[in-house]
């Protein structure tokens, strides 16, 4: 039987729209990024990770992969590569952040940097729709289990985008233990992980390795009242 | 055994449940595609699963096809070629037959539907023509590279275009700037279908003994029209920088016979030029529905090219790593989101660099072995039908909440 608090496992699917705008080189990158739709930074951003081609990318934006591959500037590269677009308090001051460095790097350069034809960064926004998968979650314990076999889709739903839903603040799994008062240090070692800067597959090793070290440390994991 | 069911042992039951739980929201939505012909090509092949499947999941779906006389197909390929960026020569009286075959289609086709997928130009005109009321969205969906059309062409189709509720692109390069929404959708493969699924061990020996082929010596494969654009000289003249190195090494270039295309007949011909009398290069005109003889000869490759100078998805190269080969391709259009160097293959830019990379995975075989593996995980995870499928749920369900980004259904 359903509980009202057991845990719900969502699962997610992402529609990308083209926006027909292109940038070849690195003005009009800034051009874009003072312009575009809020969703383009978000896909850009936050949701290209679901369309993380396994190890195929080191960087955990699209905007770090195409300035160091198709503009071949591996400075700036590295420096959007940091950007933790959760820890922005909205895609306002994301922008800020982003406008401010980009300014900062052709400032110092003598030439704008362009990239080769057919590698311009063509400028997309998507939809998300979060979905009930229909499987509930009865303890911690089951949570793990569920972890291990759960889509990569779900874990961003649960962690990524749940970061976006409550303003940087918490991700799904951490706010249901919480509820059902599991370890307070099993919720802080999750909220702890450096989610945006691992690939799902990575994000979903970290989230067991946790549990794991909090089952090796403490008590079988169960849920507390009655 | 549901149509669905079979593609568990492939990409597992939980994306297949989940296909079934998105698709749940959408019961009973009236859906029809409508294109130009029910076999050969693309687009038929890729109806010919996702409509059965569409209904399995419990959507109204049908598949309607337009007819037309030989000329109007004639005009229909110009249009094709045209929003290619070819130049091409149309009259007047080719654009009225275009809005005739039209007119007289949609008073024919029952089009009474909430959604109608509209695919490519032949039927581009049927919502002018259709009475209101009888469709609650069109949508074109745009297999084809139209980011720079012939002028001539776009002008007679932007009007048609303007008239859809949104658009569907295979990719951001391709589309065009339109006012309405401009979805992104990735083509996919299927892989129980003759051309990808498991091929006998018998049946691929005797598929390469009667091609001529010797299994025990290595083969390098290309799969494509005799098409300029697909550079199969370039992929002779990088056989032929290997030949000293390698003479053991075969050489097969697969297409399809080129009677209808006058430029395809002339490549052709150069193409058996170049290629002259050697019996480690064989140019196979293979006919269209030899799907199991190209699944074959995949299989059998030690690695794969797609020397392309200008491609679309490249869908040849999914099939290619679907089935554990590297892939060696042109660096353009789709085959860039597919071949990821020392990954699931290279993007080569000349037939020298063919060559070098050839020979790279020619020495190490342990690399050749887990680009393949890696390869056919990349096309289980991005190309498959399920993805294809889950794309257009999605869809279905963002056209009813057009002005949320992020939402929970």
């Amino acid at each position: 039987m359903e509980a009202a608090d057991d845990f719900c496992v969502m699962d997610c699917s992402l529609l990308r729209s083209a926006t027909a705008r292109s940038c070849s080189n690195l003005r009009e990158l800034l051009e874009s990024l003072r312009t575009a739709g809020d969703a383009v930074l978000e896909h850009h951003m936050m949701r290209c990770v679901l369309e993380d081609h396994f190890e195929l990318h080191e960087f955990p934006n699209d905007l770090a992969r195409w300035c160091w591959t198709a503009l071949g500037d591996n400075v700036l590269g590295e420096q959007l590569a940091v950007v933790d677009p959760y820890r922005h308090a909205s895609t306002a001051a994301l922008r800020a952040t982003l406008v401010n460095l980009l300014e900062d790097r052709l400032w110092g350069l003598e030439h704008v940097p362009w990239c080769r034809p057919g590698l311009e960064m063509h400028l997309i926004e998507s939809r998300l729709i979060g979905y009930d998968t229909g499987e509930r979650i009865h303890t911690p314990a089951a949570l793990l289990e569920a972890i291990e076999r759960m889509s990569p889709r779900s874990l961003f739903f649960h962690v990524h985008d749940a970061r976006r839903r409550t303003a940087g603040h918490s991700d799904d799994f951490s706010l249901w233990l919480e509820r059902v008062g599991a370890d307070p240090s099993l919720v802080a070692k999750l909220l702890g992980i450096d989610f945006y800067f691992l690939r799902l597959s990575q994000l979903r090793q970290e989230l067991i390795e946790a549990f794991r070290d909090q089952a090796a440390a403490a008590p079988p994991l169960t849920r507390s009242g009655p | 055994m549901k149509l669905l069911d079979r593609y568990e042992d492939i990409v597992g039951h939980q994306e297949v449940e989940r296909l079934r739980r998105l698709a749940q929201r959408l019961a009973g939505k009236r859906v029809i595609h409508v294109n130009s012909t029910r076999s050969g090509g693309g687009v038929a092949e890729i109806l010919g699963w996702m409509v059965p499947l569409l209904e399995e999941l419990g959507i109204a779906a049908r598949w309607e096809v337009i007819a037309g006389s030989p000329e109007f197909y004639r005009v229909t390929k110009a249009f094709h070629n045209g929003m290619q960026g070819l130049p091409v020569a149309l009259r007047k009286s080719d654009f009225e037959l275009h809005y005739e075959v039209n007119r007289e289609n949609a008073a024919r086709l029952n089009l009474q539907a909430d959604i109608v997928f509209v695919h490519d130009p032949q039927p581009v005109y049927l919502p002018h023509f259709t009475p209101p009321g009888q469709v609650g969205r069109w949508i074109w969906r745009c297999h084809i590279d139209a980011s720079h059309p012939n002028r001539s062409v776009w002008k007679h189709l932007e009007p048609a275009v303007a008239r859809y509720d949104a658009a569907i692109f295979s990719m951001p390069a391709f589309a065009r700037p339109m006012a309405c929404p401009k979805f992104l959708i990735l083509p996919s493969i299927d892989p129980l279908s003759e051309k990808n699924c498991a091929v006998p061990e018998a049946e691929r020996l005797e598929t390469l003994s009667r091609l001529g082929i010797d299994p025990q010596r290595p083969l390098l494969l290309q799969v494509s029209r005799f098409d300029r654009f697909k550079d199969p000289l370039g992929v002779i003249e990088a056989f032929r920088m290997l030949q000293p190195y390698h003479p053991e090494m075969q050489l097969a270039l697969a297409g399809g016979p080129a009677d209808d295309d006058p430029e395809g007949a002339e490549v052709l011909r150069e193409v058996l030029e170049r290629a002259g009398d050697d019996a480690n290069l064989k140019v196979l005109m293979l006919p269209p529905d030899a799907h199991r003889t190209i699944n074959a000869l995949q299989r059998s490759a030690i690695v794969v090219l797609q020397k392309s100078l200008k491609e679309g998805f490249g869908l040849t190269v999914t099939e290619a790593l679907w089935k554990g080969r590297p892939v060696i391709g042109g660096a353009c259009g789709g085959i860039a989101l597919q071949v990821h160097d020392f990954q699931t293959g290279f993007l080569v830019h000349s037939p020298a660099g063919a060559a070098y990379r050839i020979q790279f995975l020619l020495r190490h075989a342990d690399k050749r072995q887990r680009m393949g593996r890696t390869g056919q995980e990349f096309v289980r995870e991005h190309f498959l039908l399920t993805r294809n499928l889950r794309d257009y749920l999605t869809m279905l369900l963002c056209l009813d909440h057009p002005d949320e980004t992020s939402l929970v259904v």
